[in-house]
């Protein structure tokens, strides 16, 4: 895939990063990749709460290639120092999206936010009251939920998948309102579609990531009802983000698993078929003789994957370290 | 040799001891006393190491009021990552050329420690601790753990008898060869080995646990064997997959032999009707396709051993003979 190439940059963007040393800049990153609010409402009411606060805020909003910038809004970002608009050339998706805004943002403290009203925008200070309490990234929980009962259930079962696979639980992985420090958000292994994961990848990168209660904003509460494409993909993520949770460093012990289990119903079967030859019946031309072997085949091969994997998760092994260092004293 | 030389010298300890602790808080302090009167008389500079692997029972207050000691030092990681890593963290923070580590559950007793060096500074690479006389659960510790060890010993042929003994003393140069990862410390003598390392035993006392839990039960076992399978494979042809893998390719190929031997005597001798039959014939060409499929895999590893290769630690150890 080629990098991701930036179109627009407001003219008024200056170069470099400004001396914001222990000042705690804030970065605010609006990805806009598929439904998208009147922007500047979006920018003036989260903007307005900070105003509220000492520290100076910048809002990047990354357009995916699909979305229009409004005339309005890049009005703003000709106009205002602290409004960048950024857009790639093509799709590239919601992660790209983040990872681009991490990338060219200049704050201490990143806050994403999705392009349209999912919280009441004062809910923002609990997440930065909870940065300031210690957390490395606090996600917003939308609570008390506005929504229908299809869309509940919808992100219920979603989160109940996803929780057996993260040592904390989240309650709305899916809510794109989180606060974190910058070193967590560089330290983030994004790509894909991961940005859904964002706060259970930061705890396995070692962060403390707290969640709070945020109530919904009711813009936000509508009918969400997508194709099968969409839960198809969604399944496949949650599948992917399994793996990596559990098996990252020890690929054997799954495919082994599943292989295995294929290589003991092979067995079992031609133990089966061995038994029946001696009693004298024929095997040759039975299919069921090439089950047996097409298991054990299957059960090799997987075995053999999972050996590759562990080859090379070692060969990367003097170069990656599974811990992180909070405090030393 | 200028003072501000020596001064240098003396502030770098010669000695580091790595102690992993999960949830032990009442551990912390005890166990500190225990190794610093145990190096009371250790004619050299020491330090320890308290490794905090994101526990939940304010451990790490322990270990900061223990870090007041300048002889110590303390590391909180980010989360609980499991006893390999958090051991891994100890030794890349270790300032010292010996390292030894130990549980931090107080079952294995500092005052070895001395001994232990001793023992390194004869000329190994590696020490490691045998519990003689263990102290723990009969059928649920002892039985499994002396199972695995049997089998460790018999699949790496390093002549080890308590792989699982965390009390262990390590040259800095081995460490810097054996990254560990995922759960390896079980397999660190087999490890060593495979780089060249001189190894050696001794046994070491044991005492029964005092306080908190073990952390550790008969779940793992299948981990362990999947993690054995792994560790054969690696220490035996991390510099030629091809090898392992094409080996592997050869009882498929006499499998596929003894099924196309099938089908020809089935032809021979049972007459045109049989022939129809494509059973023989269908499933030795499913286990060629896996002899080449295990081949193309081999293949796969060698391209991903020429991309990560090439600096010093891939020269296996070695130490001149006078």
């Amino acid at each position: 895939m080629s990098a991701p190439q930036i179109l627009m940059e407001p003219a008024t963007d200056t170069s470099g990063p400004r001396t914001v040393a222990g000042s705690g800049f804030i970065s605010v990153v609006v990805p806009v990749v598929e439904r998208a609010d009147d922007l500047l409402a979006v920018y003036r009411a989260f903007g307005r709460e900070l105003d509220a606060l000492p520290q100076e805020h910048e809002f990047l909003f990354v357009f995916d290639g699909s979305i229009t910038p409004a005339p309005e809004l890049v009005t703003l970002a000709r106009q205002k120092e602290g409004v960048r608009i950024l857009r790639f050339a093509r799709e590239f998706g919601e992660t790209a999206a983040l990872q681009l805004g991490i990338e060219k943002s200049r704050g201490d403290l990143i806050i994403t936010l999705p392009a349209y009203f999912q919280v009441q925008p004062e809910g923002i200070h609990r997440l930065l009251d909870g940065v300031s309490a210690g957390a490395d990234m606090v996600v917003a929980n939308r609570s008390p939920r506005l929504d229908g009962w299809l869309n509940r259930i919808q992100s219920r079962a979603f989160q109940s998948i996803i929780g057996g696979a993260s040592e904390q639980r989240f309650h709305d992985m899916a809510c794109g309102v989180r606060v974190m420090r910058r070193p967590v958000a560089q330290a983030l292994p994004l790509y894909g579609d991961l940005h859904r994961f964002i706060p259970a990848l930061a705890l396995r990168e070692g962060f403390r990531v707290d969640e709070v209660a945020v109530p919904q904003h009711p813009g936000d509460a509508r009918m969400r009802v997508y194709g099968p494409g969409v839960y198809v993909r969604r399944l496949l993520d949650i599948a992917a983000f399994f793996f990596l949770a559990k098996f990252t460093e020890k690929p054997l012990r799954f495919f082994g698993l599943v292989g295995s289990l294929f290589i003991a119903a092979g067995t079992v079967l031609s133990l089966v078929l061995f038994i029946q030859r001696v009693d004298g019946q024929g095997i040759a031309n039975r299919p069921a003789l090439l089950l047996a072997v097409l298991f054990l085949a299957l059960g090799v091969q997987l075995m053999g994957l999972g050996l590759v994997g562990e080859i090379i998760v070692h060969l990367r092994a003097p170069h990656r370290r599974a811990y992180r260092v909070r405090e030393r004293a | 040799m200028s003072p501000a030389f020596a001064t240098a010298q003396e502030s770098v300890p010669t000695l580091t001891v790595v102690a992993p602790l999960f949830n032990e808080s009442q551990n912390v302090r005890p166990l500190v006393e225990w190794i610093l009167q145990a190096l009371e008389t250790y004619p050299k500079t020491f330090e320890i190491i308290l490794v905090d692997d994101g526990s939940r029972d304010g451990t790490w207050n322990e270990v900061r009021s223990a870090a007041a000691d300048p002889r110590v030092r303390g590391l909180r990681l980010g989360s609980n990552v499991g006893q390999t890593a958090a051991m891994m963290a100890g030794f890349d923070n270790a300032l010292g050329q010996v390292i030894v580590s130990l549980d931090g559950d107080l079952q294995n007793d500092p005052r070895d420690i001395p001994a232990l060096v001793a023992k390194l500074d004869e000329g190994y690479d590696l020490v490691c601790g045998w519990r003689h006389q263990r102290q723990d659960k009969l059928i649920l510790r002892k039985i499994p753990s002396w199972l695995a060890n049997r089998l460790i010993r018999r699949l790496t042929g390093v002549p080890i008898r308590d792989n699982g003994c965390s009390l262990k003393a390590y040259r800095r140069e081995l460490l810097q060869r054996i990254p560990l990862y995922a759960e390896q410390h079980r397999f660190i003598p087999a490890l060593s080995a495979s780089v060249g390392a001189r190894i050696t035993e001794m046994p070491v006392r044991h005492h029964a646990r005092r306080f908190g839990e073990s952390k550790y039960g008969i779940s793992r076992t299948v981990k362990v064997l999947s993690d054995l399978i792994t560790l054969k494979m690696i220490t035996t042809f991390r510099s030629r997959p091809l090898l392992g893998f094409g080996l592997a390719t050869l009882p498929a190929l006499g499998v596929a032999l003894v099924f196309g031997g099938l089908w020809v005597f089935s032809l021979t001798h049972f007459g045109p009707e049989k022939a129809d039959a494509l059973v023989f014939p269908g499933a030795g060409l499913l286990v060629l396709g896996v002899a080449f499929y295990l081949f193309m895999l081999g293949l796969v590893a060698e391209v991903a051993l020429s991309s990560e290769r090439g600096d010093a630690s891939d020269i296996p150890n070695a130490w001149e003979v006078r």
